[in-house]
């Protein structure tokens, strides 16, 4: 090594441990400063409007404790996680959520994205609740630190299915699904339930979540002439599919889970979607609690989503729990959010041991006159 | 019968694509990867059009659409104009694999763009200009056809015997089918290749916005990746009939609409790719120039 190039490497050495230097305070002086919640959902993407009204519930929830003060004495600042719906990508997001120190986590959207994302979380110890996850198998592995405040799957389809054979008397019902672990998971619950019940499905498929043609299915499914179709998946394909099924001549009643339930699916569909049976909460308009929060939300962001709320329950049980704790502890957080009732705009909410809520209950919703409403029987509200 | 029909229409759409690469592989010997890309462009601006009338509301129905039309097929030919400026005449002198790679840059180029300029999100086609044709329907033998599948296959036919017709009688025709016979030739004979060249991308990206109108308008979506696998499948098609034939991209096409249709009726929608690319093979074994074989005397 002559001198010049000794004199270089001297001098790119010093850069680059300066370059250092400037790294450490800001990483430290981080974290005093704010407690951090992620929000990961699809963020991009077809199912971007359903991840971004989610997201506004729970940075609603945020931006209140926030003017109360926040907790543990700083501001709360909320950090976003895009998954795009991939599972692959969720994982990454997770880790990337990691690396930010986040206290906890308000996500995912999917199923297929929350399980292995929670695989991240809880092997770094950190708390999450999703909002909108059903599968059974987010809560089912028992993690300590996996909550959700919505329902199951397992409840969901067997509402559903009980629901077609009881009040529509349905005979023929055939099953299609997107192949993913939500969309497979609801069609196989609510096949599962219609079997137990004496019903065989006429006819029982999956699509690939990318296809947007769907005519050959459709076909399929018309050559069965059921009298119900159910379909296990997301709005994004739930459009056009149902689209096309009228164009084909479909005409039977379309069930579906809470995937469906997004404004989108109306505007894609028009007066198409009307008839349209789906599962899904209980409708918040008629839940007391939910008022505050339904008027505070519209004042800020127009008319709420459909997992609006479900993203600000799941917000504000994770501060609860850090502000009454005083800390970020995971064990701490674990504990007390099993063992504690919590006020939530849709009622007072419990978790089981799996870190599902106690009593959790899933209603029928119908499309009628271009709005989702819950259906109502001759005789009252179901 | 009812399947049949929707893999007829289906196969259409293809054989309308499948005309883009054929034509450019008969003359250049190229595989144009980014024509799926043109296709889809074709869709975002026959949508974007209609949405656009449809707020202004002063023109009729079929104006409207025949305005899209208009719209898709020329914007589609001026990106395919310029794909063929930039990234391939430049090269026309360069390793035959030179090329090829450019057509795959400009594909994720403009998919890309397209994501990033318009949407990430699927793009609805306004039902107010598909329900009328949609709700308008015939019996035939036991099926059900509406006036928007009487109108892709129509359509569509005309568009390839129109197509038949340039490339048999016109000047334009004749010299296209000297360049893909010898394109230096053609050009000792006063033919200007480069012109030609242009004219064949122009027409195959308008036929392609045609086909990607249509499908918007039957599958009443549109996305900024509709066209890599829609562009797969005709590029297929034109390999099964044969690739450079214009007969053969016809037929490959219908070929491939029928074959996806049946097996996803019979087996599942999973296997209808399985059984596409296996009856490519197959075919290709026997026939390792396509069914109708790639015309060596006289390609286009």
């Amino acid at each position: 090594m002559n001198l010049l190039s000794r004199w270089r490497f001297a001098v790119a050495l010093t850069v680059i441990s300066m370059g250092a230097i400037l790294w450490i305070p800001g990483g430290c002086g981080r974290k005093t400063e704010r407690i951090r919640i992620g929000v990961a959902g699809p963020f991009t993407g077809a199912q971007a409007k359903i991840g971004a009204d989610m997201a506004l519930g729970a940075e609603l929830a945020i931006e209140e404790w926030n003017m109360r003060g926040g907790v543990l004495g700083g501001n709360i600042e909320a950090i976003r996680g895009d998954d795009e719906a991939q599972p692959k990508q969720a994982t990454a997001v997770a880790q990337g959520l990691v690396a930010d120190r986040v206290a906890a986590v308000v996500g995912h959207f999917n199923s297929g994205c929350s399980i292995p994302a929670s695989e991240v979380y809880n092997d770094k110890g950190i708390v999450m609740i999703t909002p909108a996850s059903t599968n059974p198998k987010v809560t089912d592995r028992a993690y300590k630190g996996v909550f959700r405040v919505c329902g199951r799957d397992d409840q969901q389809g067997s509402v559903a299915a009980i629901f077609a054979l009881e009040e529509l008397q349905a005979k023929r019902v055939a099953v299609l699904h997107d192949k993913t672990t939500y969309g497979q998971g609801l069609a196989d619950e609510f096949t599962k339930t219609l079997k137990t019940k004496g019903l065989e499905t006429v006819y029982y498929a999956g699509v690939p979540k990318e296809e947007l043609d769907f005519r050959a299915v459709i076909s399929a499914i018309k050559a069965t002439s059921p009298d119900l179709w159910f379909f296990g998946g997301i709005y994004d394909q739930g459009g056009p599919l149902l689209n096309q099924a009228k164009q084909s001549g479909l005409t039977a009643p379309l069930m579906s889970g809470d995937g469906l339930i997004d404004n989108e699916f109306i505007k894609t569909c028009g007066k198409n979607a009307e008839g349209t049976y789906l599962t899904f909460g209980p409708d918040p308009a008629q839940v007391p609690a939910a008022a505050a929060f339904i008027s505070t939300y519209r004042a800020k962001h127009g008319e709420p989503g459909a997992y609006s709320v479900y993203g600000y329950d799941a917000a504000n049980v994770l501060l609860t729990a850090i502000s009454r704790t005083g800390s970020t502890d995971y064990a701490k957080l674990c504990d007390f959010i099993h063992s504690n009732k919590f006020e939530s705009a849709m009622g007072q909410i419990e978790f089981d041991a799996k870190g599902d809520i106690k009593g959790s209950y899933y209603v029928m919703w119908i499309v009628k006159n271009g709005k989702f409403e819950v259906y109502q029987t001759p005789g009252g509200v179901k | 019968m009812e399947t049949l029909l929707n893999g007829l229409v289906r196969g259409a759409i293809y054989a309308l694509i499948a005309l883009g690469y054929t034509m450019v592989y008969g003359i250049l010997g190229m595989i144009n990867f980014a024509h799926g890309e043109v296709y889809m462009i074709g869709m975002f601006a026959g949508i974007l059009t209609l949405a656009a009338c449809a707020s202004l509301d002063v023109l009729p129905f079929g104006i409207s659409l025949a305005l899209a039309f208009g719209m898709a097929m020329t914007i589609s030919a001026a990106y395919g104009y310029t794909n063929e400026r930039v990234a391939y005449r430049p090269l026309r002198k360069a390793h035959i694999l030179a090329p090829l790679i450019s057509a795959v840059g400009v594909s994720t180029f403009l998919q890309n763009f397209i994501m990033n300029a318009q949407t990430k999100d699927k793009l609805d086609f306004p039902q107010a200009y598909s329900q009328p044709l949609v709700e308008t329907t015939f019996q035939l033998g036991g099926a059900q056809i509406s006036l928007l599948q009487i109108l892709i296959i129509g359509l569509s036919v005309a568009l390839m015997v129109g197509l038949q017709l340039l490339v048999m009688y016109t000047p334009l025709g004749k010299a296209m089918r000297a360049c893909s016979q010898d394109r230096t030739m053609a050009s000792l004979v006063g033919i200007p290749v480069d012109r030609v060249i242009t004219y064949t991308f122009i027409i195959g990206s308008a036929l392609a916005a045609a086909a990607g109108m249509l499908f918007s308008m039957y599958n009443s979506v549109a996305r900024f990746d509709s066209g890599y696998i829609a562009g797969l499948r005709a590029f297929t098609a034109a390999v099964l009939g044969g690739i450079g034939n214009i007969p053969g991209a016809m037929l490959g096409g219908f070929l491939i609409g029928l074959i996806e249709d049946l097996t996803a009726y019979h087996y599942g929608a999973d296997w209808k790719d399985i059984s596409a690319f296996c009856a490519l093979m197959i075919i290709l074994i026997f026939r390792p120039r396509g069914l109708l074989g790639e015309r060596v005397a006289e390609k286009l």
